[in-house]
């Protein structure tokens, strides 16, 4: 029934307690979104879900994650295979120093796929469905690095989907963009949502209502509140939440 | 199409039916009353249900619109005048509902002579004409349709001005009459407002169409 | 005087220094250069680089010495390459943040500025007399391949060091293992960085004279090396023995055989040059 269920998870680095009791569950085919001030945890919430804290020193996490009711913290857990199912995208846009379709095949390579015809096509459907496919078909050879910001980030999303997660994790995805590539990327989301759940960091607020069915605001490592984006940016259940959405404090 | 274009597309078409409703029950009530259907009043009254619950609706939509999306422009304007024509039509919904009930509450058929008389039926006439007109002016984003909402209304308040001289010649002809002729004068008070809900309707598309604001101005001026 | 006046004084002074500081360093290079090449220009011939030495200066050439030295440089790079990239990405990759490993890296470091005829003493005890390879060609090699490694070492480390995190992060999320990162991302995108510190390693590896004469390298060599067990010389020492010598004339051929050297030497760097700018052009972060 959940997508993802977390249930007291408390995260430290060293004695550095960063993420406080955190429980939420997160249904399928939805965008949330992770809001709060610099520093409140929410990078490290998000990071936990395909397990890309660990490699910082000093880590360690108590509680349970749930991914589709597989506990991912568990001994028997194959990174590797978590990871294929939850995608990450990044802040900065961090395409490979290869060609556009190279980056694509990527992690379909790794796993051993050869079949040119399969690969041809993944790098078809999914420049597609990353709303890239009409500016770079006619040079797939082209090094990624020539593209522009916006570009790349959606190469680095397309290349995400090529694995075909089905939670996709955004990392401040726009931050580092122009408001054109932003709001393309938005669109992007909202169109995504049919197929994945996606679960987003964000410093903008109007992004998060923009985009998100639900939003769950972090402060100083606390889950403080929680629910639905609407309820949220009309009428948020604690004072707290309204101090930081109306701009009076963080 | 981007997310907002998507929900000012549901606004847009939430605010079209409540529209399509209480146009409806304009007409229905024209027709209660010259054939003095009491049934189809009672139905008037129960679909009252309908209006106030679309209002509501359309309120909380306009809400959550600005508070997720932060529109600007005319997508600022759109919202903000939706808004605004909401209330109007609830209230032109609640004048029908009114008349209605006062179709319902009379003990005799209203005389054929009381409602000729009185130019009743061509104020319902032209209360439904320009509601009509608003209601084409906003879908099809035709600003010139609206500015002719200013003149049609002052039909409407000529017939109003008059009415108190008719009718009080009527009820001296007909004493018999008195409850029925003073539920008549109270029809076309409010039908007048019918007239002044729509200018102000008439108003807010042009406002959302062309970022002019005709409020407190003349009908001749606003017709330029 | 203003303040901004000042400034622009010292600006236009520093510029000046700087100026004539170089200068005086590339003078100094010209005037080197020129002398050898008028020395030993005319001396250079096919006949030169082709004959074995011999007592009498107009008939010596160089052959043995040119071929020990490309000998020494193919089998050092064999030794040196594997073992000095391997070790690197090891360290860099693999070795845990322990306090171990940052001794262990400072140690490395250090080994880099040994003088290179403890080099010489170490390959002396272990390869020659221990395994019993005596004065060979191989014995050279290891020895030589024992100095430049430190070097490969280090200069892994910071080419796979250069490599952006961010690559890592993107990698490991679609679900790549460590070694597959390392494969597929972090070699090819420092393989740039690693190939001009080898070959810097190299040719700093054929200029190396003192811990091969320890090794036992020959001076006066009648033979062209033909296994890697062969006894062998090399270039700089038969500058050293062609110089020592009281006649003119062997001054001549040194002079012939340093430029030789020398057109070695400048390749090798333009080769390291030349692929540095390419991969740098490559992979712009």
């Amino acid at each position: 029934m959940y997508k993802i269920r977390t249930t007291d998870v408390n995260v430290f680095y060293g004695d550095n307690h960063v993420i406080k009791n955190v429980s939420m569950e997160v249904m399928p085919n939805t965008v949330t979104a992770l809001i709060g001030p610099s520093g409140c945890g929410k990078s490290t919430f998000l990071r936990l879900l395909n397990r890309m804290n660990d490699y910082i020193d000093g880590f360690s996490m108590t509680g349970n994650i749930f991914v589709d009711n597989n506990e991912i913290y568990s001994r028997k857990t194959v990174v590797e295979e978590l990871r294929k199912k939850v995608g990450m995208v990044f802040q900065k846009p961090n395409p490979f120093p290869k060609s556009i379709y190279e980056n694509v095949v990527y992690g379909l390579r790794i796993q051993g796929i050869k079949n040119k015809a399969l690969l041809d096509e993944t790098v078809e459907r999914c420049l597609v469905q990353a709303a890239l496919w009409n500016e770079v078909k006619d040079d797939l050879k082209k090094s990624a690095l020539a593209l522009s910001g916006g570009q790349q980030q959606r190469l680095c999303i397309a290349r995400t989907l090529a694995v075909e997660p089905t939670v996709i994790l955004m990392d401040e995805p726009a931050s580092a963009l122009d408001p054109i590539s932003t709001s393309k990327i938005e669109e992007l989301i909202y169109e995504l949502k049919n197929k994945y759940t996606i679960i987003i960091v964000t410093h903008n607020m109007q992004q998060a209502g923009r985009v998100s069915d639900r939003t769950a605001f972090f402060y100083m490592g606390d889950l403080v509140e929680y629910d639905e984006t609407k309820k949220i940016f009309t009428n948020p259940k604690l004072e707290r939440t309204q101090n930081y959405i109306t701009g009076r404090f963080g | 199409m981007t997310h907002l274009d998507t929900e000012l597309q549901y606004l847009k078409k939430d605010i079209m039916e409540l529209w399509k409703i209480t146009q409806s029950q304009l007409e229905r009530g024209k027709k209660a009353l010259i054939n003095f259907d009491r049934d189809l009043a009672r139905q008037i009254i129960a679909t009252e249900k309908r209006v106030n619950a679309y209002e509501l609706k359309i309120d909380r939509d306009c809400e959550n619109i600005f508070a997720l999306f932060n529109p600007v422009a005319i997508d600022l304007r759109f919202v903000l005048a939706v808004l605004k024509i909401n209330s109007n039509l609830e209230r032109i919904g609640d004048i029908a509902e009114g008349v209605a009930r006062f179709v319902v509450d009379v003990d005799k058929q209203f005389s054929a002579e009381l409602l000729e008389k009185t130019h009743v039926i061509q104020m319902f006439d032209l209360s439904i004409d320009i509601l009509s007109d608003t209601a084409v002016a906003f879908e099809k984003e035709d600003t010139q349709l609206a500015r002719t909402i200013f003149m049609k209304d002052e039909k409407l308040d000529e017939i109003n001005s008059t009415a108190s001289y008719k009718i009080a010649d009527y009820i001296k002809a007909h004493p018999d009459q008195l409850r029925e002729s003073l539920h008549v004068l109270s029809m076309i008070r409010k039908l007048e407002r019918v007239g002044d809900q729509s200018k102000n309707i008439a108003e807010e598309i042009i406002f959302y169409l062309e970022a002019k604001v005709l409020k407190h101005l003349s009908a001749k001026q606003k017709q330029e | 005087m203003s303040n901004a006046d000042w400034n622009r004084l010292k600006d236009n002074v520093f510029k000046y220094v700087g100026i004539a500081c170089t200068f005086v360093g590339l003078l100094m290079l010209a005037i080197f250069l020129i002398d050898i090449l008028i020395k030993g220009v005319g001396r250079l011939d096919w006949q030169f680089l082709s004959s074995l030495p011999s007592r009498m200066a107009s008939k010596a050439g160089i052959l043995p010495a040119l071929a020990g030295t490309m000998w020494i440089m193919v089998v050092t790079a064999v030794i040196a390459i594997p073992l000095g990239v391997s070790a690197g990405i090891y360290l860099e990759e693999y070795g845990k943040k322990s306090r171990f490993a940052s001794i262990l890296e400072i140690n490395i470091n250090n080994l880099a500025g040994v003088p290179s005829i403890i080099y010489g003493l170490l390959g002396v005890e272990i390869f020659s007399r221990v395994m019993g390879l005596g004065g060979s060609l191989l014995a050279g090699s290891l020895t030589l391949a024992l100095l430049i490694l430190p070097v490969i070492i280090v200069s892994t480390r910071e080419a796979i060091r250069a490599v952006p995190k961010t690559i890592r992060e993107g990698s490991f999320a679609l679900g790549a293992t460590k070694w597959q990162t390392i494969q597929h991302q972090i070699l090819p995108a420092s393989a740039g960085g690693i190939l001009t510190g080898v070959i810097l390693a190299l040719s700093r590896a054929i200029g190396e004279t003192a811990p091969l004469i320890v090794i036992g390298a020959l001076a006066y060599v009648a033979f062209v090396p033909t296994t890697p067990m062969d006894d062998f010389s090399v270039l700089p020492i038969q500058i050293f023995n062609w110089v020592s010598r009281p006649q003119k004339e062997f001054h001549v051929n040194a002079a012939a055989a340093i430029i030789v050297l020398l057109v070695v030497t400048f390749l090798m760097n333009g080769i390291a040059v030349y692929l540095r700018n390419r991969w740098q052009k490559k992979v712009k972060w």
